[in-house]
């Protein structure tokens, strides 16, 4: 996948591209909308990272460029403004998702992912992702491992599909907590509860004999581990 | 008391205290106006009898319709008038009568005579009966008139004085405009009018200029913490060890709660500009049923009853991540701070949306529970702002929160209408009764 970060602090601008590069991905930077603009004129992404402040101006205005040049990138909002007008400017001006600062890189991944998924309407089977036996379906949300049922519940198929997009990445388990119940529950203990979520995923996965590819990494949190690369 | 009748009343305070001395004095004047104008009719009759005497004529008993006395003394005194007047009873008409009597002396042909007349006059009583029953008037007319008068022009003076008060009453902080006072020409309304106008500017301009610091030290803050949090994934990712790994969870945890501090802070401002203003209805109990759900892990891990007494098709006008909100944050309290094996009986009517949950009794006030960052007990799980943020979104919705313990049980209460028909159960017959006619000293 190849995507467009459009973000001008540098220092989480170069985050994102080391992290999206670790999972094979190519990363390009733009720190402004000018830069922005001409790198989409010239080059083609299947995604674009667009921050809503930047120096030369609104991360908006560049949704309407998008669309007059009909590009058809997905477009994922990352902002530190919560303003709920401005989600929903973004959403209706035709991004894609928004997400705000400050995110996990893993939650980041995700939501790409996600995108890319709902864009590439081409590929047939969009709606499934499956890894060596395991195959997840979206629009259902079963889990299969080796064609059998998983009897999972809701939240522990999000995490499941959390694990399986962020293939052989820590994710800690407040990324994990963030990714299930969102940042305004004021619920700290919710990191015990991820440890129990995992748990019984575990359980089940071992129950109808899957393989079990999630490892605790102490102190860390948990890693799908895996030998091949997205691309 | 109102201002106008103050004023009324010192005025005809003032009214009662000037009268009677206003009174002294015109009842002197007129008594002394009338006895001056008999006294100078008496002397003049005096005078005509002298000059008679001096033409040798001898007077009659009688001139001009006076009775005249004539006496020749001895030495002629200092004063060649004595006008003296004194009171007596007459039997014959039945009443008092005031006599005036006039002496005057007189040289004539080496013999002082001393020639005396009298008339009767208008008793002083009578003037003063007279002057009071016009009193009675007077004084009536002046207070009814400055009663209905003082209404009338103070309803036309107080006017802009009426219009600031309605001003200031509905003056909020959060208001962005600057507020308008009505023009007046008294001077002191003047001054007042000057005086509110600095006061709110000045404290509309500063409570901006916080707002405005805190919501950007909350936005600013947001990118350091993204970088933070990115990079300590990136770290998660190298090669580090067992001791390094516990050290980033630490820290882990701990940017993990600055972003929930921010994102709290920054949703109380957000509440408190009023930014989620909503024109549409939603389904309230829908909402709360999905919130619920997200808790259902959280509930069998505690071991907890959950009832759920739901009416059907209770419509709201609020945010509906405000609704998700409020729902998650009072649920998540009613389970941290219930017991193992407890019961949380969750309520929702047209009117109201009731958390009955068991628990150990609150340590703090619960007035406090309320504040920011006041948490019951100090668990670590909770930052304590949970019932802050819910307490602002009722505040900004028109719906009433109130917190109460009793039998073991906790109970929050949201009252979706305003007005709430709370009748206290009547309390034990301790009290008095009054009978109706009772007097009261």
């Amino acid at each position: 996948m190849k995507v467009l970060a459009l973000e001008d602090n540098k220092e989480l601008a170069r985050s994102i591209r080391d992290f999206l590069s670790l999972a094979g991905y190519i990363c390009e930077l733009a720190g402004s909308v000018e830069e922005a603009k001409n790198k989409l004129l010239t080059f083609s992404y299947d995604c674009i990272l667009l921050d809503i402040m930047l120096p030369d101006g609104n991360g908006l205005d560049l949704l309407e460029f998008i669309k007059a040049e009909n590009i058809q990138s997905g477009v994922l909002i990352i902002s530190a403004k919560e303003a709920l007008d401005d989600k929903v400017k973004g959403l209706e001006g035709g991004a894609d998702d928004y997400l705000t600062k400050p995110f996990h890189l893993s939650e980041l991944h995700a939501r790409l992912r996600a995108i890319y998924r709902r864009k590439s309407l081409n590929v047939s089977n969009n709606n499934i992702i499956s890894y060596n036996g395991i195959s997840l379906n979206t629009d259902t949300f079963e889990a299969f491992i080796n064609n059998q049922l998983l009897d999972i519940t809701r939240k522990e198929f999000e995490l499941l599909m959390y694990f399986m997009v962020n293939k052989n990445r820590v994710l800690s388990r407040q990324a994990i907590a963030a990714h299930l119940w969102g940042d305004y529950t004021d619920n700290l203990a919710n990191l015990d509860f991820v440890y129990q979520h995992v748990k019984n995923l575990r359980r089940k996965i071992s129950l109808i004999n899957g393989t079990d590819y999630i490892d605790t990494i102490y102190g860390l949190g948990y890693r799908f581990k895996s030998t091949e690369t997205e691309i | 008391m109102k201002l106008v009748d103050k004023l009324t009343l010192w005025l005809v305070g003032v009214v009662f205290l000037v009268t009677p001395i206003s009174m002294v004095i015109s009842y002197r004047s007129i008594r002394d106006n009338i006895h001056e104008a008999e006294i100078n009719r008496l002397q003049d009759v005096n005078d005509k009898v002298a000059s008679q005497i001096r033409a040798g004529i001898p007077p009659h008993k009688y001139i001009l319709d006076r009775p005249i006395d004539i006496k020749k003394i001895g030495v002629m005194p200092a004063l060649q008038t004595n006008a003296s007047s004194h009171n007596f009873y007459n039997p014959e008409l039945k009443r008092d009568e005031c006599r005036l009597d006039v002496v005057s002396y007189y040289k004539i042909n080496n013999a002082v005579y001393s020639i005396s007349t009298y008339n009767y006059i208008a008793r002083s009583q009578l003037i003063v009966q007279g002057m009071m029953r016009a009193l009675l008037w007077k004084m009536l007319l002046i207070i009814v008139g400055v009663a209905v008068t003082a209404r009338f022009i103070s309803r036309y003076v107080f006017s802009s004085f009426e219009k600031t008060l309605n001003i200031i009453k509905s003056f909020s902080l959060r208001q962005k405009e600057k507020i308008v006072l009505p023009p007046t020409t008294t001077a002191e309304f003047k001054q007042l009018n000057f005086f509110l106008k600095k006061m709110t500017d000045i404290a509309l301009e500063d409570y901006s200029r916080v707002k405005e610091f805190s919501e950007n030290a909350s936005h600013e803050v947001q990118t350091p913490l993204a970088v933070i949090r990115s990079k300590l994934e990136l770290l998660a990712e190298t090669s580090i060890n067992e001791t390094q790994a516990i050290l980033m969870d630490d820290m882990q945890n701990a940017v993990e709660r600055l972003v929930k501090i921010n994102r709290s802070l920054l949703l109380l401002t957000k509440l408190d500009n009023f930014e989620f203003e909503v024109n549409e209805s939603i389904t309230f109990c829908k909402i709360a049923k999905e919130s619920i759900r997200s808790f259902d892990h959280w509930i069998q891990l505690k071991n907890i009853n959950v009832i759920q007494k739901f009416d059907k098709e209770v419509t709201l006008q609020i945010h509906p991540s405000l609704a998700e909100i409020l729902v998650s944050n009072l649920l998540s309290n009613a389970i941290r701070y219930n017991v193992d094996g407890g019961q949380i009986i969750l309520t929702l009517t047209k009117n109201a949306f009731i958390v009955t949950n068991t628990g150990l009794p609150p340590q703090i006030e619960p007035e406090l529970l309320f504040r920011r960052f006041k948490k019951s007990n100090q668990s670590a799980d909770s930052i304590g702002l949970g019932l802050s943020i819910v307490k602002q979104i009722c505040t900004v919705n028109n719906f009433k929160v109130n917190y109460h313990y009793g039998n073991g049980l906790h109970t929050l209460r949201v009252d979706f209408t305003e007005q709430q028909p709370v009748i206290k159960a009547p309390e034990e017959t301790t009290e008095f009764i009054f009978n109706e006619n009772t007097v009261l000293a």
